[in-house]
């Protein structure tokens, strides 16, 4: 029983939380918020070069042969720094997938390029009605000789612009599929949404777009056992992300809290603000503790549905909290775009809705209980 | 990064939980002995006893004073088996007093104390809090005068609970009144049988006992003093370090029985319900991973002083959550007390709605907690 990193984890959690500080200031965060692509290519080959994209892909493929832990200690530094781009989207919700059950031609095609950082990746799932459940599925995809004939309207595809491929889930006569797909194919129509986070999440419109059977992922009919674990692994990967966000915002707000005068004495001296701040060190610890507890269990190989679904909701829900109370003892300033308060609250809500918030999963959690 | 427990481990577990479930009638004894306000009866101490036999109670202590030298990950099981099948968790000898003793005591102190710790043959009770010293332990008034070759004890100490079944008082009192506070507090181990002694009950709203303790004139030895006279606020300090696991075990049971409750009545499909149960599963999951995290670090011997606290505030308030949202589940019924026609599971949940209000306020109360972690775990400045 033991809570603590690994040496090689440290080393890796180190080394990514100094080079963030170098290569992703604040201030490129606040860039590629109005940024038209929303990320630093330069920032995104030098990521590759440290072997991050490949992190959790075996050698094989071109991976470091890392393991959910180690992937959700680099995104808590990604986190920590608001790293922007299509990390997770690409790794995560399209290159495990494939990794898990693609066939081997299509992992040597796909996992390679993405541990390079060669290939951008997005998921493009949601659809209009926004449920997260298998009846939400209207886009279609008819079969046609050696293709299918794919259409339909998503919301909520990440980074859609800048990604060369994207899995699409659509509905055919045995059942939901997932198709791999170009992202620039003839008859796919993209719609930029303007988001509280200012993350670059798209409309994608098909609209008739011809996909080869051999691009089909996973079994015809069956992929909603496959999105059950996309989901699974994005939440928690953007749990991952998040834990690092507000141990940030906690140590600003600390860091705030000493120096801020009023009444003669630094404000952090007052028991109410000491009182917030002890409450966001209860929420963070519980965080992280739910999110590493569930990595553990999936880097074992074991199941961990329920885990998954407690740290996504606990962290969804303290994520809120935390940056409340970050902006309550900051005040004023806070409100203002010159300190990065605001960077934190606005990217926490997208977090917390994104693979479901706290409602959902405690749905999936009485489920879980037998409930 | 480990979250399960090593094979060994998990055998040794499994030995403890099947001790346990083989005593059902000395487990449902104490629960009687310490709910009906006797404490510790004739049942209890059977039931200690059988575990002292097995070196049980402290088995992190050197063999010479009835310990087994195990890690200490091996004492959390056990104080986990003991939560989830009695609600108690440890003894004030066997987790205060005794480290405290084995670290600082005099080698006549050893021997006379830890062997009947270790075997379950004796109590300690804590005599820290006075009238008009609780959250500010350090105001405590009970006098002990140097009389050359005994020391003279008066005062009153109050919320002294165990006092009325333990043999011994592991007492905070002051002898000296220069220089700060803190500095002039002195440990002492009282026979509670010394004349001058005396003890009266105090009732909680949730039918617990505790007391007050009165000292009029009374004689102790010099052997009772622990350690340095004036060190006595160290040496609690100290004693508070060992104990700062906050077992889960009783909890998790009381979860089962209600998960069990909800799944035979027709309550499970209400969406509402579903909802707050599984939040109550959140934050019990929450609560277990807590105390796992001290038990790592106290495994390594690091003193998890934050953590611990921040575990403490959180498992006492998940605590009365957990009876609020049961209770109002429940509804009318949830109000029913444990002897009442129509009551559910017994009244166990609204006997925990009041019961939990102690809980919040012992071993330190919610807001002190709050204001160690800020300062000492955070380094956010006092005024």
């Amino acid at each position: 029983m033991n809570l603590d990193l690994s040496e090689e984890q440290e080393m890796l959690k180190k080394t990514a939380r100094d080079f963030l500080e170098q290569e992703c200031p604040r201030t490129l965060v606040r860039e590629m918020e109005q940024d038209e692509k929303g990320y630093s290519p330069e920032l995104w080959r030098k990521m590759a070069e440290l072997g991050w994209m490949g992190l959790v892909f075996p050698e094989e493929y071109s991976g470091m042969g890392g393991n959910f832990v180690d992937l959700i200690i680099l995104l808590g530094e990604m986190g920590r720094a608001l790293v922007p781009g299509p990390f997770i989207p690409t790794v995560v919700s399209s290159g495990l997938p494939i990794f898990h059950h693609g066939t081997e031609e299509q992992k040597g095609n796909f996992l390679p390029e993405i541990a390079s950082g060669e290939l951008i990746m997005t998921l493009a799932l949601t659809e209009p009605s926004t449920r997260f459940n298998e009846s939400g599925t209207e886009a279609k995809a008819q079969h046609q000789f050696t293709n299918y004939s794919t259409s339909g309207t998503k919301l909520f595809v990440p980074d859609a612009h800048v990604a060369d491929w994207m899995i699409f889930a659509a509905r055919t006569k045995e059942g939901i599929t997932l198709f791999l797909v170009p992202a620039k194919s003839p008859g796919i129509s993209l719609t930029m949404l303007k988001t509280i986070a200012s993350d670059k999440q798209f409309e994608v419109t098909l609209d008739d777009v011809k996909v080869p059977t051999a691009n089909v992922l996973g079994k015809i009919g069956d992929g909603w056992k496959i999105i059950t674990q996309i989901e699974e692994w994005s939440a928690l990967a953007w749990c991952g992300y998040e834990v690092g966000s507000l141990q940030r915002v906690l140590e600003m707000t600390v860091s705030y809290a000493n120096e801020r005068i009023q009444f003669e004495q630094p404000i952090g001296s007052f028991q109410v603000i000491q009182h917030k701040c002890a409450d966001m060190v209860i929420d963070i610890d519980g965080a992280r503790f739910l999110t590493y507890q569930a990595a553990w269990k999936l880097s074992q190989g074991l199941a961990a549905s329920m885990e998954i679904s407690m740290a996504k909701a606990w962290t969804s829900e303290a994520s809120r909290r935390v940056c409340l109370s970050g902006h309550q003892i900051h005040a004023g300033i806070g409100l203002f775009t010159d300190y990065d308060m605001e960077l934190y609250f606005r990217r926490a809500k997208a977090m917390e809705l994104a693979f479901g918030e706290g409602d959902f999963h405690r749905e999936i959690i009485a489920q879980q209980l037998g409930l | 990064m480990d979250f399960e427990f090593s094979p060994e481990e998990k055998k040794f577990k499994h030995e403890v939980h099947q001790f346990f479930q083989s005593e059902p009638e000395l487990c449902a004894g104490f629960m009687e002995e310490w709910h009906g306000g006797e404490g510790f009866g004739p049942r209890t101490w059977a039931l200690l006893r059988k575990l002292g036999e097995k070196h049980w109670l402290t088995p992190t202590w050197p063999r010479k004073y009835g310990g087994l030298e195990l890690p200490y990950i091996y004492y959390y099981i056990i104080q986990e088996e003991m939560s989830y099948w009695i609600g108690l968790y440890a003894c004030i000898g066997t987790a205060m007093a005794g480290p405290v003793i084995l670290k600082c005591g005099t080698e006549e102190q050893k021997d006379f104390y830890l062997p009947r710790i270790a075997r379950g043959e004796i109590e300690f009770c804590l005599g820290y809090s006075e009238p008009q010293a609780g959250s500010d332990l350090a105001n405590l008034q009970l006098r002990a005068e140097d009389k050359g070759d005994y020391y003279l004890l008066n005062g009153q100490k109050t919320f002294n609970t165990r006092c009325h079944f333990a043999q011994y008082h592991w007492l905070a009192a002051r002898t000296s009144s220069e220089g700060p506070k803190y500095r002039g507090i002195s440990l002492f181990i009282v026979d509670l049988k010394t004349p001058g002694i005396s003890i009266t009950p105090l009732m909680t709203f949730s039918g617990e006992r505790t007391n007050d303790v009165f000292y009029d004139d009374v004689k102790v030895p010099k052997s009772s003093l622990v350690g340095e006279p004036g060190m006595g606020f160290y040496y609690i300090m100290e004693a508070l370090a060992y104990e700062r696991v906050t077992p889960v075990g009783a909890y998790q049971r009381l979860f089962e029985q209600l998960l069990d409750y909800i799944k035979e009545s027709d309550k499970g499909s209400d969406p509402v319900i579903r909802q707050k149960i599984a939040q109550l599963a959140i934050e019990l999951e929450v609560c277990k991973l807590f105390t796992l995290n001290v038990v790592s670090a106290q495994s390594k011997g690091i003193i998890p002083v934050y953590e611990a606290n921040a575990a403490k505030i959180f498992i006492t308030e998940t605590e009365q959550r957990l009876a609020n949202t049961v209770v109002n589940i429940l509804g009318l019924r949830g109000q029913l007390q444990r002897d009442s026609k129509w009551n559910v599971l017994n009244g166990m949940f609204e006997f925990i709605y009041r019961q939990s209000l102690t809980e919040l306020i012992m071993r330190g109360t919610s807001e002190i907690l709050r204001n160690v972690i800020a300062q000492r775990g955070l380094g956010l400045k006092r005024k």
